[in-house]
């Protein structure tokens, strides 16, 4: 049920065709675990934060740089030297004190990727790195729980979301390619529009509403103010979701 | 066979900000040759040292992923082929 603080709150999107109390209770419900408090890290948790989501559980093992502030807009030059998970909970109970924050300020690793996922209904990827993103996409399908993911470089973005079992997962797109991890361009800009992307997504799959983008890749280049879309089919040979994988 | 190419700003970089090229080829291979051949810049960024197309970048033939068949995939006249690097930075 929710508080009379909360139907007052939420207001404007439960005014919402096909929304409604129902639509706010079942984000209230809802556990999310963002993978990275980073540049999609902010925009995700901010807007999951503002629309209700009941628990959010960020996952992020870094400390606040001050070349983190360019983009990373969850975290402050006060904050330089802190706890990024820390830093972002703190400004996120400011926004809204109804939710639930948990922080795990560890690194996501084969070994603890299941347990620190642990009940969530889903998993965000707001990772910077690839080979962290297979092992989150694998545990999401492991778990049997959807996987968002999103990328960025420069003034480009990438954003899929996985329905394990239904669609194509990451490793369908990418087939295990991996890329040297380096230092990536970025301006703040561009993980704003695809982590509000994938909150979108987010709160779509938990309201039942719309449709997902699931099946392709959605491709953003700013410079050109470009949206685009690639599809991407399941790989039944994939080692994360077809039948070597399960 | 006219191929009509589309790149991300990306790579404007090494094309002189052409985004949009028409190539010649019957395979995906071959359009990437004719590519390289009108911005030879590109065949370092697209192929490793040995010849081989880069791990970091996919094709897609009218919104379609090539894989598995990658640069033998068939094309035909008025095909549109996209070049997409893959990208991690989060």
């Amino acid at each position: 049920m929710l508080t009379e603080k909360e139907k007052q709150r939420y207001d404007r999107q439960i005014m919402i065709y096909g929304f409604g109390e129902a639509g706010q209770e079942k984000l209230k419900k809802a556990k999310v675990f963002i993978a990275g408090a980073g540049g999609l890290g902010s925009p995700v948790a901010t807007y999951l934060a503002a629309a209700g989501i009941g628990t959010l559980r960020i996952a992020d093992h870094d400390t606040v740089e001050l070349s983190n502030l360019n983009r990373q807009v969850l975290h402050w030059e006060e904050n330089i030297g802190n706890e990024k998970a820390a830093s972002a909970a703190e400004k996120l109970r400011k926004l809204n004190p109804e939710i639930t924050i948990e922080t795990i300020p560890e690194t996501i690793t084969e070994a603890n990727a299941s347990r620190l996922v642990g009940d969530a209904d889903l998993i965000v990827d707001a990772m910077d790195n690839l080979p962290t993103r297979y092992l989150l996409n694998k545990t999401a399908i492991e778990k049997g729980i959807p996987f968002f993911h999103g990328a960025v470089y420069g003034f480009e973005g990438r954003a899929m979301t996985v329905i394990p079992g239904k669609t194509a997962c990451l490793n369908c797109l990418y087939h295990g390619a991996e890329v040297p991890r380096e230092k990536f361009p970025v301006i703040g800009v561009t993980p704003a529009v695809i982590g509000c992307i994938q909150a979108t997504e987010v709160i779509k799959y938990i309201t039942g509403m719309g449709e997902l983008l699931t099946g392709r890749l959605l491709n953003y280049d700013a410079l050109r103010m470009q949206f685009s879309e690639f599809k991407v089919n399941r790989d039944p040979e994939c080692e994360h979701c077809g039948k070597q994988g399960r | 066979m006219s191929v009509n190419v589309e790149l991300s700003s990306f790579f404007g970089r090494y094309t002189d900000n052409h985004l949009h090229i028409k190539v010649e080829g019957s395979t995906t291979g071959e359009c990437l040759d004719d590519l390289i051949r009108q911005f030879p810049k590109l065949k370092r960024l697209l192929f490793d040292k040995y010849g081989n197309f880069h791990h970091g970048y996919d094709l897609f033939v009218n919104g379609e992923s090539v894989y598995p068949m990658g640069l033998k995939k068939p094309v035909k006249d008025g095909d549109k082929m996209n070049v997409v690097f893959i990208i991690q930075g989060g």
